[in-house]
């Protein structure tokens, strides 16, 4: 569904490239997981996904995006996001401003794209039953906690039926209970056939939610594959990414002399159950 | 945190539409800096805008804005033309050099009330309309959907700063920071919190940016709208006579003489 082939991109007057020929291809309707340090490169390549380098932030691209076959590079900005929904992280941001309601803001974007009012009603209707969000929906959005305003700009993108939505780390800015808000729509698009990409640090979530997980480090893509596999890579340390707090317990337990012998390490709770109970069990 | 200082009374002056509450807004200032006698301001003050403002149900938070921004240029106005106005005659109060004279307060009364106007009928339209709906119909009267966004945006620009000043603020008093003495004093401290202040909103407005991007704001359809803002013929027809009779009312006392 969404392709990248070779990219590579340089901010304007930058020195050296943030990333270097950087290749990927997500399937359609799959959620694929996107890890990466700070300063790895993740919103610059959000951001190329969804068309927004070089059409707003200038500087040399190469390499091609395709979504669905069809090359985004040429294609101008209102275009490109027609096909590529974009969430940033601040969910406050992210309000127009410009709309009083929930419904309103949703429907935003239809508006701008001259959708006819009774389609617009529709769609917003169904998104909001999709999300759980009828019951905000004629509430002022500066009235709603984060998650539910990072629910209603992911609202605000689903209903433009774009095929593929790129998530720029958007509980990076929540409590837990907004965290598990956003991971918990992606449960809901799972079946949709929307291609999601998200660009995360929650690492226990995403190998819940994630079919892929890709790792940016270096200006590249240098790992990819199974989450389980992905998360229990050794490397991910070099790459400033962590682990998750199965892995580290594993790890600690291994440093201790214990699940010796142990080659896969927990990377979720049920395994981290299995590998504590076969070494109990062993002992 | 609301964005806007848009306050929902759900008043008659809230239901008019926001090209009419524009059209006698524009009328209000240009009839008080036409027209240079104090009592036109006073009864325009009156008959206009207080009225307008009881209505709305508006009128604490319009006092407390206004009074904001209003007191302090109405201070230096009244001290400074009151001393210094050049045709002032008729002495007042002497003390020492100081003389404040009769001519310079009327002076500074004329200025003053039309400046009132100006603030107050400004505010009450801030109050009275919500951003989008300003924005919706200044686009559906042809203008691109961004200016409209501009002018919409820049009503919400000063809430958005203050919220974030605030943060800024209590984040510094959390580390001890105190903010107590003379007002040279706060000025001072209050310096350097003016560049993560500036940068924090850089970076709003490149992510708002994006956001309405992200969501066609940069397309060239035709837009359409959810919600229509609400419009009536005796409004449509009402925003022709208004600016007719301001102008008749600018035109005729110098036509007749009487000014």
């Amino acid at each position: 569904m969404i392709r990248l082939d070779g990219v590579s991109y340089a901010y304007p007057d930058a020195v050296r490239p943030v990333l270097e020929n950087v290749s990927l291809d997500i399937g359609r309707g799959a959620i694929a997981g996107i890890l990466g340090a700070s300063g790895a490169g993740k919103t610059t390549l959000a951001k190329i996904m969804a068309g927004f380098i070089p059409a707003v932030d200038g500087g040399e691209l190469s390499g091609t995006v395709s979504v669905d076959g069809q090359g985004m590079g040429d294609l101008p900005l209102a275009e490109a996001v027609s096909r590529v929904g974009l969430v940033i992280q601040n969910p406050f941001n992210q309000i127009s401003g410009a709309r009083y309601t929930v419904r309103e803001e949703i429907a935003f974007g239809l508006e701008n794209f001259g959708v006819a009012r009774p389609e617009m009603q529709g769609r917003v209707d169904e998104v909001a039953e999709l999300l759980n969000l009828g019951p905000l929906l004629d509430r002022s959005p500066y009235e709603l906690s984060g998650g539910q305003q990072q629910l209603v700009a992911i609202a605000s993108m689903i209903v433009l039926r774009t095929p593929v939505l790129v998530m720029d780390e958007p509980t990076s800015q929540l409590d837990p209970a907004g965290t598990r808000m956003v991971f918990d729509v992606l449960s809901t698009l799972r079946g949709t056939g929307i291609t999601v990409v998200i660009f995360e640090h929650k690492l226990e979530l995403l190998h819940q939610h994630a079919d892929a997980l890709y790792v940016l480090a270096d200006r590249s893509i240098v790992a990819a594959g199974d989450p389980t596999d992905i998360l229990a890579d050794a490397r991910l340390a070099e790459w400033h990414i962590g682990s998750t707090r199965y892995t580290r317990a594993a790890r600690a337990a291994q440093d201790r002399g214990l699940l010796a012998g142990l080659q896969h390490l927990p990377v979720s709770l049920e395994q981290a159950v299995a590998v504590f109970a076969d070494d109990g069990g062993a002992r | 945190m609301s964005s806007t200082v848009y306050v929902d009374r759900g008043s008659p002056v809230h239901r008019l539409n926001p090209m009419t509450k524009l059209v006698a807004m524009l009328c209000v200032i240009v009839i008080v800096f036409a027209l240079p006698v104090w009592w036109v301001s006073g009864l325009v003050l009156a008959v206009a805008i207080i009225p307008v403002a009881v209505i709305s149900r508006c009128g604490r938070t319009l006092s407390r804005i206004s009074a904001t921004i209003l007191l302090p240029i109405l201070v230096v106005l009244f001290v400074v033309q009151g001393l210094t106005f050049p045709g002032g005659k008729t002495a007042l109060v002497s003390w020492g050099v100081f003389t404040v004279t009769s001519e310079g307060l009327h002076f500074a009364l004329g200025i003053g009330l039309r400046l009132v106007c100006l603030v107050l009928a400004s505010v009450l339209l801030v109050l009275t309309t919500h951003p989008g709906d300003l924005m919706s119909a200044l686009t559906a009267r042809g203008m691109s959907p961004k200016f409209g966004y501009i002018i919409s945006s820049t009503l919400q620009l000063i809430p958005a700063f203050r919220d974030r000043a605030n943060a800024i603020l209590l984040a510094q008093q959390a580390r001890g920071l105190s903010v107590k003495g003379s007002p040279l004093r706060r000025i001072k401290i209050m310096m350097p919190l003016l560049g993560p202040l500036i940068l924090g909103m850089f970076t709003d407005v490149e992510d708002r940016s994006t956001a309405m991007e992200a969501r066609g704001f940069g397309s060239t359809a035709r837009r359409t709208s959810l919600v229509p803002v609400p419009d009536s013929s005796v409004q449509r027809v009402s925003r022709w006579v208004m600016p007719a009779v301001s102008l008749a009312v600018i035109v005729v006392p110098f036509a007749t003489g009487a000014l």
